[in-house]
């Protein structure tokens, strides 16, 4: 008799594959990204179903729900500056002008080469290799958490962690630096259901970042999971108008997207000394210290991804006769 | 609060990032000033290495391979001090050659980061971290390049910013399969394992991430345009420095890499030798002067792939020697080039190389400069370009492959000759008809430009100690 739950996990990676292929090959852009977003909640499951829930709770807040939504904001602005914005049909992925042959061809080779080395790499790999595992477990009792992807990210390898939030920093000041003197695509018409869902449903995102990243110590769940979650009030407020960003807000909004990189690496920095190196903390405070830089790095999070949403530096835009309006 | 050398070099940076950022209106000053720390904890960190071979410090106190470790030896020091030095002179350059305070404003906080990733580039030691660090990189690097807010270097930034992305992931994928083969990501753990057919295609997945992201023919496509059409400061950053992260990372691999035959360093040489001819050969139909300089880039990453592959497999102890000379040359020239080529349109008003000696404004120093530059990038004596050069050929000569030597030889000739058609503007007065403007022939803004250039001549007088210096804590062969 066929285990239920291998079926179910056959049916998975099939889905996972058919969305990825479906999403690849449509030629309708508001389609491809439904789909991107379905493959994304799909491929979340599959981390599930590969026991590694952290990862799972990334990609379906970070990997699904934020790209999602930039993804569509995209596409809402490309068709307002195409001025396709009521009309139909929708842009499509056609090109204007074709992709010449040989272009194609060449680039199959590559790709061709490319998945060889993956299939190569994958095949020659031994299964189930032991990894980090056995040296995390034995180094968890001096973390100062009892989670041990946390014990990794914010202690063993705490610095990787630091420089993915410099990554985060160096997107926000690469976006707002690129002027281009065009106002905004107006908000899309969102209705009074939509306020009334905004208004029910914002207190629960903050109950549920904020328990994600608390959770972070001893359980799944962590600074870019909960603040990817708490983005989503950013999301919310600026979707329905609640906030709009004003100049005057920028100089709070830099201290925002800095702050969790500045402490992290400020602490990082201050427990040297005495015989410890950058990143040692001491035993006694190393879980006030990871639980503080996680909830700050949590905020700068949150805050970034929804600049990165509104996606752009909030100037006085002179065409539009000083306040610009999103 | 103690500090070590290693950490100050990769913090001095990140904190004057994060500094300049949140005090837009003394970004200028903040930057300068971290630009100046870390210089200084290059120094220091040089004399603990000169003192003491090979640097090492475990973070957070847990030893790799759970931990992540910062290590500096002779090269990775000699990298450090080239990105400092180059560093230090374009930022002296960019407080004149930004004239807007918007661009002031964003060139800091995205340099002193860029500043960060390349020195955890040279100091790391695990594969993912590495990762993580050329990100930090590729960020940073495309907000540089669309810094000028041109539409032209908006959509090369897009492109540079795809292939750089896509070069990341491969990379990653790679990474990802080390760890599934060894259940570590340090370099020690990539020293002793056991060869395989399985770590070589993770090794060569990395590789091929590493070459789109250092635009080795034919994976060049994005480089010209992006650092033709960015500001004049930040095109020598992105010429001079962030090509060199991806090239440095594959000469560490390179050692660990059981690069199993000859046939795959031929492979590598002979796309080097693609990119010296077919870049030296768009280098010659270029219109604009900074699009000829950035397919100079092309050409000189080709060189130093050969140089990588100069002898094959045995000679591969003592070739990196000679890439890692043209990799410091190359940095320094380069950056000279580019910031005098800005000068001059600065200066004249357009870079159109047809048009150069029709110009009444002549920016005398900012042509001799480029020069200077290209003395060295053509590999006359005395400069660096000639040193590292002249070690590529020995080497192929000694191992007998003659064939890297007439490569050479041609991408010489060619660079001798586009370089020509910039000289020739310069040189020549005639077709200017009336008076020539009032102009001084110099300006204070020329004085970073001329150092670099004179930098990277008289360094080569210097080769024996630089050499002696890239030998220290055995980067190459021994265990790190």
């Amino acid at each position: 008799m066929t285990d239920p739950v291998l079926v179910f996990d056959l049916l998975l990676a099939a889905a996972v594959v058919a969305l990825a292929v479906a999403s690849l090959s449509v030629r309708d852009l508001f389609m491809a990204i439904v789909l991107f977003i379905t493959f994304g909640l799909l491929s979340a499951l599959a981390w599930v179903r590969l026991s590694a829930p952290d990862v799972a709770l990334a990609e379906a807040a970070i990997g699904t729900g934020v790209t999602g939504a930039l993804l569509l904001k995209t596409l809402h602005h490309l068709r307002y500056v195409t001025g396709t914005l009521d009309r139909d049909p929708p842009p499509s992925v056609t090109p204007a002008t074709p992709v010449p042959a040989p272009v194609i061809w060449a680039n199959a080779a590559f790709c061709g080469l490319i998945t060889l080395g993956l299939a190569a790499a994958f095949l020659g790999a031994p299964q189930a290799g032991p990894g980090f595992d056995p040296l995390v477990a034995e180094a968890l009792p001096a973390s100062g958490v009892e989670h041990p992807v946390t014990a990794v990210l914010l202690n063993f390898r705490a610095y990787d962690t630091l420089m993915e939030g410099v990554v985060l920093l160096a997107a926000v000041i690469a976006v707002w630096q690129i002027e281009r003197g065009l106002s905004d695509a107006p908000a899309p018409a969102l209705g009074e259901i939509f306020d009334g869902f905004a208004r029910l449903t914002l207190p629960a995102i903050v109950v549920v970042g904020t328990y994600l990243l608390w959770k972070g110590a001893e359980a799944p769940g962590g600074a870019f999971q909960g603040g990817a979650v708490l983005a989503a009030v950013g999301l919310l407020l600026l979707l329905s108008r609640l906030y709009v960003p004003q100049p005057a807000h920028r100089g709070v909004a830099r201290w925002a997207f800095v702050l969790g990189t500045g402490v992290f690496a400020g602490v990082a920095l201050l427990v040297a000394g005495g015989g410890r190196v950058a990143f040692e903390y001491p035993a006694e405070h190393a879980k006030t210290l990871i639980l503080l830089i996680e909830a700050l790095v949590t905020i700068s999070i949150a805050v970034t991804l929804a600049a990165l949403f509104h996606g752009r530096e909030p100037v006085a835009l002179p065409s539009s006769g000083g306040k610009k309006d999103a | 609060m103690m500090l070590d050398p290693l950490t100050l070099v990769l913090f001095a940076p990140l904190f004057g990032a994060v500094a300049a950022f949140v005090f837009p209106r003394a970004a200028a000053a903040v930057g300068l000033g971290a630009v100046l720390v870390t210089c200084g904890a290059v120094l220091w960190l040089a004399q603990q290495v000169l003192a003491a071979g090979a640097v090492t410090v475990a973070l957070g106190g847990w030893e790799p391979p759970l931990g992540i470790a910062l290590r500096a030896d002779g090269l990775a020091v000699a990298m450090l001090a080239m990105t400092a030095v180059v560093g230090l002179l374009v930022s002296a350059s960019a407080l004149d050659a930004l004239r807007e305070a918007r661009q002031q404003q964003y060139f800091w906080p995205l340099w002193l980061l860029l500043l960060t990733g390349m020195n955890g580039v040279y100091l790391g030691t695990d594969v993912f971290n590495l990762y993580v660090m050329i990100e930090v990189i590729a960020l940073a690097a495309v907000g540089l390049t669309v810094l000028s807010g041109t539409r032209e270097a908006v959509r090369a930034g897009l492109e540079y910013m795809y292939a750089s992305i896509l070069g990341a992931l491969l990379f990653l994928l790679g990474v990802g399969f080390v760890y599934l083969q060894l259940g570590r990501l340090d370099f020690e753990g990539l020293n002793s394992a056991e060869p395989s057919g399985a770590l070589s295609a993770a090794l060569a997945l990395m590789v091929i991430g590493l070459l789109l992201k250092t635009a080795l023919f034919p994976l060049h496509f994005w480089l010209p345009a992006a650092h033709a059409n960015a500001t004049a400061p930040a095109s020598a950053l992105l010429s001079g420095l962030v090509v060199k992260a991806a090239l440095y990372i594959f000469l560490r691999l390179s050692t660990y890499m059981p690069l199993p035959d000859e046939i795959l360093i031929t492979l590598i040489g002979t796309l080097g030798a693609g990119a010296v001819l077919w870049g030296g050969v768009q280098a010659l139909r270029a219109e604009r002067l900074k699009l000829l300089v950035a397919w100079s880039t092309v050409v000189q990453i080709g060189l130093i792939f050969i140089a990588f592959a100069r002898a094959g497999q045995i000679g591969l102890t003592e070739s990196w020697k000679a890439a890692a000379l043209l990799i410091l040359a190359h940095g320094v020239a380069k950056a000279a080039m580019f910031l005098a080529a800005g000068r001059i349109k600065d200066e004249v008003g357009h870079d159109v190389i047809r048009d150069l000696d029709r110009s009444s404004i002549r920016p005398t120093l900012a042509q001799f400069t480029f020069a200077l530059a290209a003395i060295s990038i053509i590999g006359l004596p005395p400069s660096l370009g000639f040193i590292g050069k002249w070690s590529l050929m020995e080497g192929a000569m000694a191992a007998g492959y003659w064939h890297w030597v007439a490569v050479t030889m041609i991408g010489t000739l060619l660079s001798v000759a586009y370089f020509s058609r910039v000289f020739a503007g310069f040189l020549r007065f005639d077709r200017m008809r009336g008076e020539l403007a009032e102009h001084k022939g110099w300006a204070v803004a020329d004085i970073a430009p001329l150092t670099l250039a004179l930098a990277a001549i008289s360094l080569g007088l210097m080769a024996t100690p630089i050499l002696s210096f890239l030998e220290l804590g055995y980067p190459f062969g021994a265990t790190p």
